[in-house]
């Protein structure tokens, strides 16, 4: 009664079989990373360049004009001078400018008697898309413009609130690439998963292994270890085309990085299995798949929405979705470089909702095949 | 336990929650026998074999099957070890080819390379297969699929064998060159249990279990059933002329038949013992060709439902 490899293993060819002769599983385990890479890398920009912006100067001195000439220089905005705030107004209404700016008289001499001087920033709200990133370019501004102009009294000055220090061009790409590699892998593991164990009671051939003196952990093992082949390869496909074509810096330990990609496949596989097993069905697996895994993995991972920006409730929903978890693994270790001890609780969650995982399928899977 | 009996049942009940699917069942079958269960859908015979297979606990009741008290985890492997089981639903992998699908089970079943090409080859050349190995299994018409299936269930040698339904959905060529294979098995010393739906291959089982609602309702040789159901006299009788629809239903309600049955455009009877009947026999040379004939074991399985059904 102990675990037979040859039986696992004549189990995993099948397997093998199966996929490399189904079309939808052969496209989906090569199509989908290469479509991803390309929709994520290439085609959506979440960089927003060459904003329109209205400028008002009141002030008409060195100080002013530096100001404006800062951010004409960062390549993030063109500058549209118009002749009063109101016509900065318009100029957002009419959609001809995304935001204005609008230095008010007596700007250098605030910023030269030592005093903060203000200027004000109007951002069309209804947009919601150029929002983000403007603010998050204006505090690099922000700094860059303390330290030019305000050569005076740097102390009084300098106000930086944040710096980018990981990915200082804050390139969208460098984010969301390691991400992709957790929307891929959730999709591939948990899709491909769902369906085996379901085939095999809707062909009718899982009374065959049953007829046999194979054991459920033997199947288990069998079914799973090609899918995790396929998902890692899948994985190494979109690290080489992140350091290559995108040229993503790798700061962190691999060794970190290749933990959280294994302990996050295994919960994902398992969870397809989970899904098979209780569904049976392929039709209705594939659904749950995609309910369960898909969505949460690009809509509440924080892959394209940050969880931080998220409602209270969902915050602590998110926890339960190791796609969660992983995600802040991946980026965290592939851009900053953080060691394991940093991810403690990523990894503390990650390993707990896998453990779980792994003991409701062997025991469910247990009582499905036992007579 | 008696030596000769590689299968016996005492008291058998399976339960589905408060469902019995079998009813305190008993049998045994002798080795080399072919054993047959008849039944309608739903009548417990899948579920008995899925037993002797192993594949299902008995709730009640004590099982044997070649030697092996089935009572625990491991005797079940043990049993699994020692049958084959073909199963109504077709097994193999339409997307592997023969070769593969052999193989494959006979890795599950742990046998060495020298000893499956073996089998294998015995197999396909009892089965008469002449095909390429490297066929896919979605590309062979339905009754060789089966003929493949009953090969992928006797590659472990096993002792007995179970077949549920094995011809369902097959031509009558196909069935009856099945069934010659099953009847070369038995020869071999191979015991073989088999349920079907067709009348003509349970008169080739050496002895048949009727089931009905879990229970085993007779249990005997195809003879020793139509003897038993029609102790006496048992006639045809065909129409002189054509009759409708009404007339028949009259007929059948006439207290003097033990048995009337249409069967095509003739009809199947048996009648009461008294003089009345007799009389009432004759009667009815005048608009029928009459013949005394053997029942037939359709005629069995009917009488024997009606009875027990009311």
């Amino acid at each position: 009664m102990s675990f037979v490899w040859s039986r696992a293993k004549a189990i995993a060819q099948k397997e093998i079989y199966h996929v490399i002769r189904d079309p939808f599983a052969l496209a989906l385990s090569i199509g989908l990373p290469i479509f991803l890479v390309i929709v994520f890398g290439f085609a959506i920009e979440f960089n927003v360049k060459n904003i329109h912006l209205a400028v008002h100067d009141a002030d008409q001195t060195q100080a002013s004009r530096g100001l404006i000439d800062i951010f004409g220089k960062s390549e993030y905005f063109i500058i549209d001078k118009v002749t009063s705030p109101e016509k900065a107004q318009q100029a957002i209404m009419s959609n001809n400018d995304r935001a204005a700016l609008i230095i008010p008289g007596g700007f250098e001499k605030l910023l030269f008697t030592g005093k903060s001087s203000q200027v004000q920033l109007l951002l069309d709200g209804s947009d919601n898309s150029t929002v983000v990133p403007i603010l998050s370019y204006l505090e690099s501004i922000q700094k860059m413009a303390n330290k030019q102009l305000a050569n005076f009294n740097p102390s009084e000055n300098i106000d930086i609130k944040t710096r980018f220090l990981f990915n200082a061009e804050l390139n969208s790409r460098w984010f969301v690439i390691p991400g992709l590699t957790v929307a891929i892998m959730a999709i591939l593991s948990v899709l491909l998963t769902a369906l085996t164990v379901a085939q095999e009671w809707e062909n009718g051939s899982m009374e065959l292994l049953l007829s046999t003196p194979v054991q459920p952990l033997e199947v288990i093992v069998g079914k799973l270890v090609p899918y995790a082949f396929f998902c890692l390869v899948a994985v190494v496909f979109v690290y080489i085309i992140s350091r290559t074509v995108f040229g993503i810096p790798f700061r962190g330990n691999i060794f970190v990085f290749g933990l959280g990609c294994v302990l996050f496949l295994v919960t994902c596989l398992v969870q397809g299995l989970l899904i098979s097993i209780l569904t049976r069905s392929q039709s209705l697996a594939y659904q749950i798949a995609n309910m369960t895994g898909l969505l949460p993995a690009q809509l509440l991972s924080g892959f394209i929405f940050p969880v931080e920006s998220m409602p209270k409730f969902f915050q602590y929903f998110t926890m339960l979705l190791p796609a969660r978890w992983f995600m802040v693994i991946a980026r965290e270790s592939y851009l900053k470089g953080s060691t394991f001890f940093d991810l403690g609780i990523p990894f503390l969650a990650l390993g707990t909702l896998c453990w779980f995982m792994i003991f409701f399928a062997v025991k469910k899977f247990k009582k499905d095949l036992e007579p | 336990m008696h030596n000769d009996f590689v299968v016996t049942v005492e008291n058998l009940s399976v339960l589905f929650g408060d469902f019995r699917a079998v009813d305190a069942v008993t049998f045994s079958v002798k080795r080399g026998e072919i054993f047959g269960f008849l039944g309608a859908n739903g009548a417990g015979k899948t579920t008995t074999i899925r037993v002797l297979c192993g594949l299902l606990h008995p709730t009640k009741g004590e099982v044997s099957v070649g030697g092996i008290k089935f009572d625990t985890k491991d005797a079940e492997m043990a049993i699994k070890k020692k049958v084959g089981y073909m199963s109504q639903k077709f097994t193999l992998y339409n997307d592997l080819t023969i070769e593969e699908n052999l193989t494959f089970i006979a890795s599950l079943r742990k046998l060495d390379t020298k000893t499956y090409l073996k089998r294998r080859n015995y197999l396909l050349n009892f089965i008469s297969f002449t095909r390429p190995l490297n066929s896919f299994i979605r590309s062979l018409p339905g009754g060789i699929k089966q003929q493949i299936s009953l090969a992928a269930s006797m590659l472990h040698e096993p002792e007995i064998l179970f077949l549920d339904e094995p011809t369902a959905g097959v031509t009558p060529a196909m069935r009856a060159r099945f069934w010659a294979l099953i009847n070369d098995l038995a020869h071999l010393g191979k015991t073989i249990i088999v349920t079907t739906h067709y009348m003509d291959e349970a008169e080739q089982c050496g002895r048949i279990a009727l089931m009905r609602t879990g229970k085993i309702v007779a249990i005997d040789t195809p003879a020793g059933l139509k003897k038993t159901t029609f102790p006496d006299k048992f006639y045809e009788f065909e129409p002189r002329k054509t009759i409708s629809y009404l007339d028949i239903q009259k007929l059948k309600i006439c207290p003097e038949f033990e048995y009337f049955e249409p069967f095509g455009m003739r009809f199947h009877a048996a009648f009461k013992k008294s003089p009345e009947a007799e009389k009432f026999r004759q009667e009815l040379n005048v608009d029928f060709n009459t013949k005394e004939i053997a029942p037939t074991l359709e005629d069995v399985f009917i009488k024997i439902t009606e009875e027990k059904g009311v």
